[in-house]
């Protein structure tokens, strides 16, 4: 097991270069300038070439990579051309309010998905499984960006319950969490739904059926703890669609985190936070699909992480 | 099945029970009566006066920060920190200070102050943004502690223009070295709190005199989405929102009995712009018949809501060079169609010229460009649209790769942007020349307005460069966006500036709050 997880955070380090490459070669190839957007077209032809210099945007594009691999090395993402503070202090302000909502928004995923999975998979074609595969259906097709609205029409402005945006209490990650979870929710609900008529046609629910458990209590103890090992590495692997859903849930909500940052940046051409915000992402969904294998293992001991 | 069922409730109870809490929680922190929420769109690039150039930067920094003149309703430049300002010679403007100006912490604002921040902006180390703006300025040095003096290298009209930076104290730090609020100013705000992407909370200068039924602090809160603005408006949270509200939503806001929407004249210039690099449209004729072609009262009436008016040129009618006997391009198709043919371009048989341009423009300007596309067929010209991302879209603009394009100008005060805009020698990467536009009279023309001091003398110069802005057609004059801002009614005594300034936000005073029904605990 600890030779495993020394394997796999290692593994990292190629993730990690991959993706600073990717992010490098892109931002750097897209047409638009950070100089003119910072300066503006009426800066002197001195000022730009000096600004250029000052931020080592006159040198070849590989020796800027280098420099950009060499400051990754020692963990600096440089400075930010537009806001001129440390990348790494900008996404360590902002970093906390996007994992806050990610975190939120998959809780809400997993209260939603557990029971109503639950329900369609004990009786596939009742009106329970009817009812909670409709609400899937409905989670799936509704996109972030009329959910928010809607939900905040419903909940703020006419019931009042609930704040209409920005970070604060609970209060005001209740709908966000709501709107980024509830496509998950579908997803993993219809996941276990099928995971658990799988393992209802299994030969040891058989058996426990004939040693004389009823049918709910042999779906409860034995085929459940079956059925969640796929839901689990479902999960792991839908972390990426919820980051990235987080972006348009921040603008949506004024949420401000690491995705308002990322837009912003790629507006201004700020290499150094694009940069910056694209490894964040990448290395928290390696991160989280590190442990999703890890908590696989714990659930099916059959699995072996070695 | 039993506690699989008591499990599933007691799931459900937590997650009520969460709801409940987040209803108490999101009630538990009213705000005071002398507060407003101000929505904007976007955090400022710069909270130091001295870096920030974007829009939201400028309008924040003008609540905190007092310069030597400002611009009046007209675009005249009135002395603001300035008692009295005397020109001895076409070169040279003095500035009288005013006495007992106080900066939020209690020093008094000198001279000294004033040379510090313009040193600072003109320091080759600090790299301001700012910095290009004031080529012009050959010196400032200060003779006494309220006197400053501005010299420019040659006679410079404008140079009032120079004395709009806010003043910061002096030793004031470079951005990087400071706290996230930034300097403090001697404007009726400071700035108390800086969450970046969040929300900017200003509170009043103690040493700036002020009315006591006036706002007495402001939050301004960042909010990207214009339907979450809306929304916020709606529900009574925030109290003033200006030009961001989109105009399909205008009718829904102005319905709700807290609300009200203030509609006023501005100074925006809406413009389709030509690539003279095009020999196509070169062509004078052709530049006229696509004049012609647009339909721009129409435009205005159903996509803008009437929140417009046509323009005839770069300045609008409160601008005191102002000229609007110039010559105007009505719709009319028909005499689009024969200039066209004049042209050496006659309809096909398919009633199409074998002309045809590509209207660039970023994601939010497709909707104009589709209309503008749908005109340009009627007589004959085929658009193909091509969106970018604003960046990409900008470098394309200034690198000259596009035929047509339609943008704004924001803020324009001083008939010099004439010159900024249209004289040859501002042609990228020099200037704002965008569309390679290049004439001889024109340069004339403008270069004179610049050096030009008498003001009479000037207007007269200023008005055969609208003529022949007309005339010559670098740009076809869309229209001047109106001023829309949509504040809650316990609002009162805005005063709108043409240019969109929330410098009336400092002197509004609060009546009782008015939101709708109270909210539930």
């Amino acid at each position: 097991m600890k030779n495993y997880l020394v394997r796999r955070l290692l593994a990292l380090v190629p993730v990690a270069l991959g993706v600073a490459t990717l992010t490098f070669a892109i931002i750097h190839l897209v047409p638009g300038d950070p100089v003119i957007a910072m300066l503006g077209e009426t800066a002197a032809p001195a000022d730009i070439v000096g600004m250029r210099h000052q931020l080592g945007l006159d040198r070849p594009l590989p020796a800027q990579y280098v420099a950009y691999l060499g400051g990754l090395a020692i963990g600096d993402l440089g400075e930010s051309i537009s806001y001129r503070k440390p990348v790494s202090r900008l996404i360590a302000e902002r970093f906390p309010a996007t994992i806050e909502l990610a975190a939120a928004g998959m809780l809400v995923a997993v209260l939603l998905a557990f029971p109503l999975g639950l329900i369609a998979g004990a009786n596939p074609g009742g009106a329970g499984d009817l009812g909670a595969m409709g609400f899937a259906i409905v989670g799936i097709s509704v996109p972030h960006i009329y959910l928010g609205p809607l939900l905040m029409i419903l909940f703020s402005l006419d019931l009042r319950w609930l704040p209409l945006t920005g970070r604060g209490g609970i209060a005001h990650l209740v709908l966000p969490a709501i709107t980024l979870g509830t496509a998950l929710a579908a997803i993993l609900a219809r996941m276990l739904r099928q995971s658990l008529i799988r393992v209802r046609a299994s030969d040891y629910m058989r058996t426990a059926l004939s040693k004389g458990l009823s049918a709910r209590a042999a779906l409860v103890r034995h085929g459940l703890k079956n059925a969640l090992t796929s839901v689990v590495t479902i999960i792991g692997l839908q972390m990426g669609a919820l980051l990235s859903g987080t972006l348009i849930i921040e603008i949506i909500f004024s949420w401000p985190g690491i995705g308002r940052l990322l837009i912003s940046a790629i507006g201004s051409r700020d290499y150094p936070v694009v940069q910056g915000c694209v490894l964040t992402f990448a290395m928290t969904y390696v991160v989280v699909n590190l442990a999703t294998d890890l908590v696989y293992a714990i659930i099916d001991p059959r699995v072996r992480v070695s | 099945m039993r506690k699989t069922t008591a499990r599933l409730v007691l799931l459900t109870q937590i997650a009520a029970a969460l709801v409940a809490l987040a209803g108490c929680d999101s009630r538990s922190s009213e705000r005071s009566t002398d507060m407003i929420q101000v929505d904007i769109e976007t955090s400022p690039t710069s909270t130091d006066p001295r870096f920030g150039t974007d829009a939201t930067s400028s309008r924040i920094n003008e609540l905190i920060f007092d310069s030597l003149v400002k611009t009046d309703r007209n675009g005249e430049f009135v002395g603001h920190l300035a008692d009295r300002i005397e020109r001895p010679s076409a070169t040279e403007i003095v500035f009288h200070l005013k006495h007992g100006v106080r900066f939020s912490d209690g020093r008094e604002l000198t001279a000294r102050d004033v040379v510090f921040t313009y040193d600072s902006i003109l320091a080759p180390e600090s790299m301001s943004p700012k910095r290009a703006g004031l080529e012009k300025l050959k010196s400032i040095t200060a003779p006494d502690d309220y006197t400053i003096v501005m010299t420019t290298a040659q006679p410079y009209a404008p140079a009032l223009e120079l004395a709009t930076e806010g003043i910061v104290p002096a030793g004031t730090p470079l951005p990087a070295k400071q706290s996230a609020a930034g300097p403090i100013g001697s404007g009726p705000f400071q700035m108390v709190d800086y969450a970046r992407d969040e929300a900017i909370r200003l509170e009043r200068n103690p040493y700036n005199p002020h009315s006591s039924n006036t706002a007495q602090s402001i939050l301004l809160k960042i909010v990207p989405d214009p339907t979450v603005q809306a929304l916020e408006l709606a529900e009574g949270v925030c109290d003033f929102s200006g030009n961001y509200i989109e105009d399909d939503v205008l009718p829904w806001l102005a319905a709700h009995p807290s609300l009200k929407i203030s509609k006023t004249p501005g100074t925006t210039y809406r413009y389709l712009s030509f690539n003279f690099r095009d020999p196509r449209l070169r062509d004078l004729r052709v530049r006229q018949a696509i004049a012609y072609s647009i339909d721009r009262n129409t435009i205005v009436n159903t996509m803008l809501r009437g929140a417009g008016r046509i323009a005839t040129g770069l300045l609008s009618p409160e601008n005191w060079a102002y000229d609007g006997n110039v010559t105007t391009y009505s719709y009319d198709p028909q005499k689009a169609g024969q200039l066209l043919d004049q042209a050496g371009y006659p309809a096909g048989r398919n009633g199409m010229r074998g002309l045809r341009f590509e209207f660039k423009t970023t994601p939010e300007g497709v909707r104009m460009g589709e209309v503008f596309q749908a005109m340009l067929q009627r007589v004959g010209i085929e658009l193909t649209i091509r969106s970018l991302d604003f960046a990409a879209y900008y470098a394309e603009i200034q690198a000259g790769g596009f035929d047509l394009t339609s943008l704004q100008w924001v803020g324009i005060n001083d008939p010099n942007s004439y010159y900024m805009i249209f004289d040859s020698k501002k042609i990228p990467p020099h200037g704002m020349n965008r569309s390679y536009y290049s004439n001889p009279t024109m340069d004339r023309l403008v270069e004179a307005g610049m050096s030009t001091v008498d003001l009479d003398a000037r207007k007269k110069i200023y008005s055969q460069v609208q003529q022949l802005a007309a005339d010559e057609l670098p740009y076809v004059s869309l229209w001047w966006v109106d001023n829309v801002a949509v504040m809650n009614r316990r609002l009162e005594g805005f005063d709108a500036y043409p240019n969109g300034s929330f410098r009336s936000l400092a002197t509004l005073t609060l009546s009782s709050p008015s939101g709708g029904e109270e909210p539930s605990q």
